[in-house]
């Protein structure tokens, strides 16, 4: 034993070490981030470089129209941007990034990825000279429809926008408009009007809606939209924000989880949607053994490869409830500045780049995306949610914005699953929420 | 049959090199010898420098960022931007939420439900490909599916299990107009359970044959001398003598076993294009969903929470399990 001991002894020492030098590592993470000013971004960038995070890979449509603009960019000011096609996973490695000096300058990303890592944690430069700078001779503010910022979801912790949105999705109710012109000519536009195209389309044999039941972002949109058509834009939010749970008393919230279990009882979902695995359902759709699907402004570019030939892309938003005045969904993807960068002018300056006509008409024509400007030409396929997006009075974000830390993924998700899977009555669901809700803000308040 | 069995293991005894094991009959209790000899002293001299390097890069790689992770777990932390010292918070708050009991319900269910048949279906495998013509290859066969990524057998699953898929289309045939909803969210956990058995089994048994091809025939000859039955063989002579590789096969699985995420991820989750029904969490799921769901706010200090309680389980099982399997080391 003694012989063990004296073995041990030098290991001891280095063990010791190694503690005292992870304390100290982990010391300097709580140092919080210092909120930065606003910067004149109007002077020249030439000579500087720019570090970008794409949420990109080499080879999409879209970074093929960035990539041009970038070229463009540098040629004009004189800046360099290095760039890396990181994809998707750029805001997972944002993260811990931002806990370094070693930051990107500018980075992309969808509103509901980048708000959670940067937005709200003040980790973002207000970005409110991008929004006066002027492209085209007009200022960025005037060529995003003021309806998308009004409400002031890009606005941080000082009021100052954080996020300069170039591209948006949405979402609508699919079909093929050459299999079912009578849907284009005169779309449902009250939700009873939306039965009885369902009851006719399931009279003809054919199954009235496609859904891959095992996502459960594309589940949330049937209840969370009925309840923000019978309580506007910002009620979800308002419902989830609720501490007491009293919220889900409300009828009109167990009315929106009855327009879910209507569709669930009535057959009108696809047989084996509760029990497949994506995009089995949105191939079907696309094959034309399902007439609609609800799915996002992405479905033609998504679906394109498999479609049955001939398949003409069109769709209706979500059918109003109540004649109350209907948003429409729409989600941003940007560009934001970590605080921390170092080239805040050049990094601003690319952003308010990506606004000009040239690159928001490429991002429509050729990415075949929605661009953030509504006076960009888009795709036919996507004329319809344009369409839709351009006449609603206002916007709603997916799952009208909430982020709270696990709400969605542990306890709104298998819950709506339960009741759009056809586990669950639309009471046991009001029940359940409330319940695990209340529980939810005393473990989180 | 006369086995030689040697004195117990003592701590001391792993460091011992393999040569030292062949050389005559050992005295017993060398390890306690007070001065030692002058072998003894230049070992101990050169622990430092030959342990020191990787003792230091093992400390910065793995104990540092482990500690670290020990530190966030009592914050509440984004991942970015102010931190805030909530002490044992996060293990109370994870500890009352009904998911994360569920998903380390399934991490056990994996880990000794899954653990069990591995073990019995690879003994099995074991004494059968011992006598079989074209072990090797069959060998090969059933190591085969170790190898493939198990995000292939995620996305096989839909092809296989989906309503149009391939199960029921040859059910079709066969009159069953209603098949079971294969991928319904509660089927999905049993789904990987037997997936995770098929694919694991054929590396165990490798490493069991392994061992086996170890024992010398003559034992055998010495049984069939002796007139012992097949199960008498087992007991006597292939169990004892391969005690100390099925020992170290359950420490391996253990170890592996609370790990599982990716098979999770891509089995149910569509792919990975979100997140899996709550119904096939593991403990490792639940970490991952805390900090990267990406659609909410990070918290990677229940995340960590639930990292550093995965670890502690990990930690006690193994202490628990080599107790549990220590037997005289039998040597020959």
């Amino acid at each position: 034993m003694g012989k063990t001991a004296r073995h041990l002894r030098p290991l001891a020492a280095l063990l010791g070490a190694a503690l005292a030098l992870s304390t100290t590592a982990c010391g300097g993470a709580t140092d919080a981030s210092t909120a930065a000013a606003a910067v004149d971004i109007s002077g020249s960038i030439s000579g500087q470089t720019i570090n970008y995070w794409s949420m990109w890979k080499d080879g999409e449509p879209q970074q093929k129209v960035i990539a041009a603009a970038i070229a463009d960019f540098e040629k004009e000011t004189g800046a360099n941007v290095s760039v890396q096609w990181q994809g998707r996973s750029n805001t997972e490695k944002l993260v811990p990034a931002l806990n370094t000096n070693n930051v990107p300058d500018l980075v992309d990303g969808t509103f509901a990825k980048l708000a959670p890592v940067i937005g709200e944690t003040g980790q973002a430069s207000p970005l409110t000279s991008v929004y006066s700078y002027e492209v085209d001779g007009k200022a960025v503010s005037s060529v995003i429809p003021e309806k998308f910022t009004s409400n002031g979801v890009f606005k941080g912790e000082a009021g100052q926008p954080w996020m300069v949105p170039y591209s948006i999705s949405s979402d609508g109710i699919w079909f093929d408009a050459a299999k079912h012109p009578e849907l284009k000519a005169k779309p449902p536009a009250t939700w009873d009007e939306f039965i009885e195209v369902l009851d006719k389309l399931k009279a003809s044999g054919t199954a009235p809606i496609a859904a891959d039941g095992d996502v459960a972002g594309y589940n949330s949109t049937w209840f969370v939209t009925a309840l923000l058509r019978l309580k506007g834009a910002g009620s979800f939010k308002e419902l989830v924000e609720d501490k007491s749970g009293k919220g889900w008393d409300d009828p009109a919230v167990l009315e929106a989880a009855r327009k879910v279990e209507t569709l669930v009882k009535g057959g009108y979902l696809n047989r084996g949607y509760n029990a497949s695995k994506f995009p089995a359902q949105q191939q079907l759709w696309a094959n034309g053994d399902a007439s609609l699907i609800l799915n996002g402004s992405w479905t033609p570019t998504e679906t394109g490869s498999y479609a049955a030939p001939g398949f003409e892309y069109s769709s209706f938003q979500f059918p109003a409830i109540d004649d109350k005045p209907a948003s429409a969904r729409v989600d941003f993807i940007g560009f934001a500045v970590p605080a921390k960068s170092q080239n805040q002018a050049s990094a601003q300056r690319l952003a308010a780049f990506m606004l000009s006509a040239k690159y928001q008409n490429a991002l429509g024509t050729e990415a075949k995306v929605l661009p953030v400007r509504s006076d960009a030409p888009v795709d036919p396929a996507v004329a319809s949610v344009k369409a839709a997006i351009d006449a609603a009075p206002a916007t709603h974000l997916q799952n009208d914005g909430v982020t709270f830390p696990g709400f969605m993924e542990k306890v709104f998700f298998p819950k709506d699953d339960e009741l759009f899977l056809g586990k669950t009555s639309a009471d046991d669901f009001i029940a359940k929420m409330k319940d695990a809700q209340i529980q939810y803000w005393k473990d989180n308040g | 049959m006369t086995l030689d069995v040697k004195e117990p293991r003592t701590d001391g005894a792993a460091a011992q090199s393999p040569g030292s094991r062949k050389a005559g009959p050992r005295k017993p209790q060398r390890g306690s010898r007070p001065g030692g000899s002058s072998i003894d002293a230049q070992r101990k001299k050169l622990l430092v420098p030959f342990v020191g390097p990787a003792f230091v890069l093992y400390t910065v790689l793995f104990i540092v960022p482990a500690l670290g992770a020990v530190w966030i777990s009592l914050h509440k932390w984004a991942g970015s931007g102010p931190m805030k010292f909530v002490g044992l918070d996060n293990y109370g708050r994870i500890f009352r939420d009904q998911l994360f009991l569920l998903s380390f319900g399934n991490t056990l269910l994996l880990l000794f439900v899954v653990g069990t048949a591995i073990f019995v279906l690879a003994f099995a495998l074991t004494l059968v490909l011992r006598d079989m013509a074209g072990k090797k290859i069959a060998r090969n066969v059933i190591f085969f599916p170790h190898l493939i990524n198990a995000l292939v057998f995620g996305v096989l699953a839909g092809f296989i299990f989906n309503p149009g898929g391939m199960v029921n289309s040859l059910l079709a045939p066969l009159g069953v107009t209603d098949p079971p909803k294969w991928l319904a969210q509660d089927n999905i956990f049993p789904l990987i359970m037997v997936t995770l058995v098929c694919t694991t089994t054929g590396y165990f048994t490798t490493i069991l044959m392994a061992g086996v091809d170890r024992i010398p025939p003559y034992y055998y000859e010495d049984c069939a001398l002796a007139g012992a039955s097949a199960f008498q063989r087992l007991r006597y002579v292939i169990l004892p003598l391969t005690w100390d590789v099925f020992g170290t096969c359950a420490v391996l699985w253990t170890i592996s076993s609370v790990k599982i995420f990716e098979i999770v991820w891509v089995f149910g989750g569509s792919s990975g294009a979100g997140v899996p029904p709550t119904q096939s969490w593991t403990a490792a799921v639940y970490t991952y969903v805390n900090a990267f769901s990406g659609q909410s706010t990070p918290a990677y200090g229940a995340a960590t929470a639930s990292a550093v309680l995965s670890l502690a389980l990990i930690s006690v099982l193994v202490v628990l399990l080599r107790r549990a399997m220590r037997r005289d080391a039998v040597e020959f």
